[in-house]
């Protein structure tokens, strides 16, 4: 198929997704976290109907990075925060530490099960890779419930941060793997953690750059090609040197969000950007899929990673139980709540495919797909029944989206076609 | 991203930082080609969009202290890291930057026709009518004697018989006719220029833009006899290029009219559409033989003239293009090839010259007829040096119909080019500023901002 069909076919995809997705009125429609696009990209892909092949994919290879690296630097503006209220510090410390337990959890089922399956490094990269995408519960799910349901209380607020501040895991995760096996050099030999700490720093340098150069005051046109510019480079020099671009990106995003004194109007600006962006990265991540590729045993590794993430999940929900006043209230099982994967697992899923095509970037890629799907099918049930034995479904009226603030409002000084 | 640079004054330190911001990016990417030196991915084609967008602009602004357009920061951007100065782009990092070009295209395309507005034209119908009759057969003629003249100077044509070189010098006469409209639209988008001198620029460029396209068919149908032995006048080009403008014109409408009536139902996510029309709608244009240039600028003049959504459509125009014409012209500036120019500098500066000077009076005699105010004898012309993408294109085609001397012929064009492409938009841009047409805008958007902000 011609690429050019292809890009004009994502473009209306992504323009169909910012419609359907824009509106306040019909917030709620749609799967959750977003995989009926990944079950049609791979329907769309070489594997079923084979209407896009893999030289079309491999064309889309630039516009996939930069997409995920999009997505990326849109969590890294947001991070740390929900609408315009901080999230409490030890939300974030608990969220990344949920992360760090499941993913760990997975990775090393990953890692125990490959033993006959894989040699020493791609067992280490899968293990990675494969809890890294199973990390996180996407915060796209939680909002959905939450909104769709108008649910209002404690524990509607304790899974929205939970699943806000997650993302960080996953994204470093990204980064070490990527730097472990750079073929990048310098004069001076530089050990794992170094690119890593390059990687950041890419992200870091250019953050503050798009924080100068926004300067004083706030204009829209002139914002648009400060953030383009820095973000295209962060993405495009970080994949130059195979380096991690979501960890690039989200570090930009995240420094711009800390220096620049314009972080409200960005976000607002970035924020509607991230589903019409995401929607066709993720028809691009299913279409991605090669079943054939994948390693030997690998329904063995996939399946180790599916129960370990849901064993894991289980355990950060009775441990949430526990210790904090919000979940105490409500269901023992309240961790399948955080079950749903989607957006970032797939973007990290993807980034690993690109990085590592093969059988290990197929098996974290599909292991990803799977979570995702999965997630769908148990994770917003579970948060709903949650959240209605916590007493707060229905609880008021629904809250106004992140997007009412949009660059077009008169106090950002404009408006954007 | 340059609209509003002079709504307030840059101190020395804001542009000490500027330069500091820039050296740190020309830092970034050359960390990374020392890096990774053999990486030549499409990944390097998006840092360096990337990188070129933050080092046009920043250039843009450090230049403007010398009271240089911001097209010249971009070109000066491209040229510095491009592969004949410092190397940072590679060749084939270049050549990948070159697809930006067909959305900045559409882009320059559609602006162009939505700026034509028809009662501004019908005004300046009579002064417009005489610029173009009297540009186009002064340039033609006298480009083709002095491309004559200065023969002994270039190389490809010493051993070629007089009749062959009066083939090619009428080429080149008609490719000296040639114009524009992007570096026009850039340094348009960038000063926000109104006035006499900025209309009568704009009818002028992108008319004449459709003459040239015509006339370059007709003249190669006429030189194909006199360069090659047996070679025979033949219309069936004429009559594909006929079919190839009129269906251009019809597909541009359809456009247009479409356009207008999405803007006025839906209005929204405009961007997608240009990137969509700039990339897809182009290529199918190009695969069906149509000129998708006098498609889109019919489309926006469509948009201006027969619909209530010109403002909307050109606002939206002018807003994307402020990204794309950053990339579009570095990219520009890293394409120039520096040791061709410098090989062929005499005869390229001698051939400038005589078009810049011919191109004046030329302005004078037409704007004599038409009898036009005296700040339009006086300036008209200065928007009509700049060469830049639809003369390269000609070349091209040129290049490629005589394979002869085609190469030869496109060097030194691309010399001439390179040379206009640099001193066009600074004699433009001089020209709104001692009219006061840039000026006038300035304290427009700055009463606009302060409405706005109240």
């Amino acid at each position: 198929m011609n690429p050019i069909l292809v890009l004009l076919g994502l473009l209306v995809l992504s323009y169909i997704g910012g419609f359907l997705v824009g509106g306040r009125a019909i917030r709620g429609f749609g799967l959750p976290s977003g995989s009926e696009y990944v079950a049609l990209g791979f329907l769309v892909g070489p594997q079923a109907l084979g209407l896009v092949d893999r030289s079309v994919l491999g064309a889309f290879e630039p516009i996939a990075q930069v997409a995920i690296g999009w997505l990326a630097l849109v969590i890294g503006l947001d991070y740390g925060f929900r609408r315009r209220r901080r999230v409490p510090a030890r939300r974030i410390v608990g969220s990344i530490a949920g992360a760090v337990v499941t993913g760990s959890g997975v990775g090393l089922a990953v890692f125990f099960a490959s033993d006959s399956l894989l040699g020493p490094s791609d067992r280490l990269v899968a293990a990675i890779g494969v809890g890294a995408a199973c990390a996180e519960t996407t915060r796209h799910a939680v909002r959905w419930v939450v909104e769709r349901h108008r649910a209002k209380g404690p524990l509607s607020d304790l899974v929205h941060d939970l699943s806000g501040g997650d993302d960080i895991v996953p994204i470093a995760a990204t980064g070490v793997a990527f730097a472990l096996h750079t073929d990048a050099h310098l004069r001076v030999a530089v050990p794992a953690w170094g690119w890593v700490a390059l990687t950041i720093g890419v992200g870091v340098v250019l953050g503050l750059v798009a924080a100068v150069l926004l300067g004083k005051e706030f204009r829209l046109a002139e914002s648009w090609g400060v953030l383009l510019g820095t973000s295209v480079f962060a993405i495009g020099t970080a994949a130059r040197m195979e380096l991690s671009t979501l960890l690039a990106a989200f570090a930009l995003g995240a420094t711009l969000s800390a220096a620049s004194r314009h972080r409200a109007e960005i976000r607002a600006m970035v924020r509607p950007t991230e589903r019409p962006v995401l929607l066709p990265a993720l028809l691009l991540a299913g279409a991605s899929i090669d079943v054939g590729a994948l390693p030997k045993g690998a329904a063995r590794l996939v399946a180790a990673a599916i129960v370990a993430r849901l064993v894991c999940k289980i355990a950060i929900g009775l441990s949430a139980r526990a210790t904090s006043r919000a979940a105490r209230g409500t269901v023992p099982l309240v961790g399948l709540g955080l079950f749903s994967a989607g957006g970032l697992a797939m973007s990290v899923g993807l980034a690993f495919a690109l990085r590592f095509p093969g059988p290990i970037g197929e098996l974290i890629l599909t292991t990803a797909a799977l979570a995702t799907v999965l997630g769908e099918l148990v994770g917003p049930g579970s948060l709903r029944r949650a959240l209605e034995r916590a007493g707060e479904l229905d609880a008021g009226p629904t809250p106004p989206p992140p997007e009412a603030v949009t660059p077009s409002s008169p106090e950002l000084g404009g408006s954007r076609p | 991203m340059s609209d509003a640079h002079a709504a307030a004054p840059k101190t020395f330190a804001t542009r000490l930082v500027q330069a500091t911001v820039l050296a740190v990016v020309f830092a970034l990417l050359w960390g990374a080609t020392r890096a990774m030196p053999a990486a030549h991915g499409e990944m390097g084609t998006v840092a360096a969009i990337g990188f070129l967008l933050l080092a046009g602009t920043l250039m843009s602004e450090l230049l403007e202290t010398l009271r240089l357009p911001h097209l010249s920061g971009y070109l000066a951007a491209g040229i510095l890291a491009g592969p004949h100065v410092l190397g940072l782009l590679d060749h084939h990092t270049v050549e990948g930057l070159t697809q930006v070009n067909g959305l900045a295209l559409a882009l320059i395309a559609f602006a162009g026709g939505a700026e034509l507005k028809l009662d501004i034209l019908r005004t300046g119908l009579r002064s417009l009518a005489w610029a173009m009759v009297v540009q186009t057969l002064m340039v033609l003629t006298v480009m083709t004697g002095v491309f004559m003249l200065v023969r002994p100077l270039i190389p490809f044509l010493a051993a070629m018989p007089l009749a062959a070189l009066a083939g090619v010098a009428l080429l080149w006469g008609t490719l000296s006719v040639s114009r524009s409209p992007s570096a026009l639209l850039g340094i348009l988008s960038q000063t926000r220029a109104q006035g006499p001198v900025t209309t009568n620029a704009l009818a002028f460029v992108m008319t004449s833009d459709v003459l040239v396209v015509v006339l370059i068919s007709a003249v190669m149908a006429l030189a194909r006899p006199l360069i090659e032995p047996g070679g025979e006048v033949s219309l069936e080009g004429l009559q594909a290029l006929g079919h190839e403008l009129l269906g251009s014109v019809a597909i541009g409408t359809t456009l247009g009219l479409c356009l207008a009536l999405y803007m006025r139902l839906v209005g929204t996510q405009l961007v997608l559409i240009f990137v969509a029309l700039g990339i897809g709608a182009s290529q199918i244009l190009q695969y069906l033989h149509f000129e998708p240039l006098l498609a889109f600028m019919v489309a926006g003049f469509v948009v201006q003239n027969l619909s209530k959504q010109g403002q909307k459509f050109l606002h939206a125009v002018e807003e994307t293009s402020g990204v794309v014409y950053v990339v579009f012209f570095a990219t520009a500036g890293a394409h120039l090839d520096v040791p061709l120019v410098r090989k062929m500098w005499l005869v390229a500066l001698i051939l400038c010259g005589a078009r810049a000077l011919t191109t004046w009076v030329a302005s004078r005699i037409a704007s004599d007829i038409a009898h036009d105010p005296p700040v339009l004898k006086k300036w008209a012309w200065a928007s009509l040096v700049s060469q830049a993408g639809l003369t390269l294109g000609l070349t091209g085609i040129i290049a490629r119909t005589f394979p002869k001397f085609g190469e030869g012929f496109r060097a030194l064009a691309i010399a001439t080019i390179a040379v206009n492409e640099m001193f066009g938009p600074v004699l433009f841009k001089l020209a709104l500023d001692r009219t006061g047409e840039s000026k006038k805008e300035t304290v427009r958007a700055s009463a606009g901002e302060g409405e706005e902000a109240a």
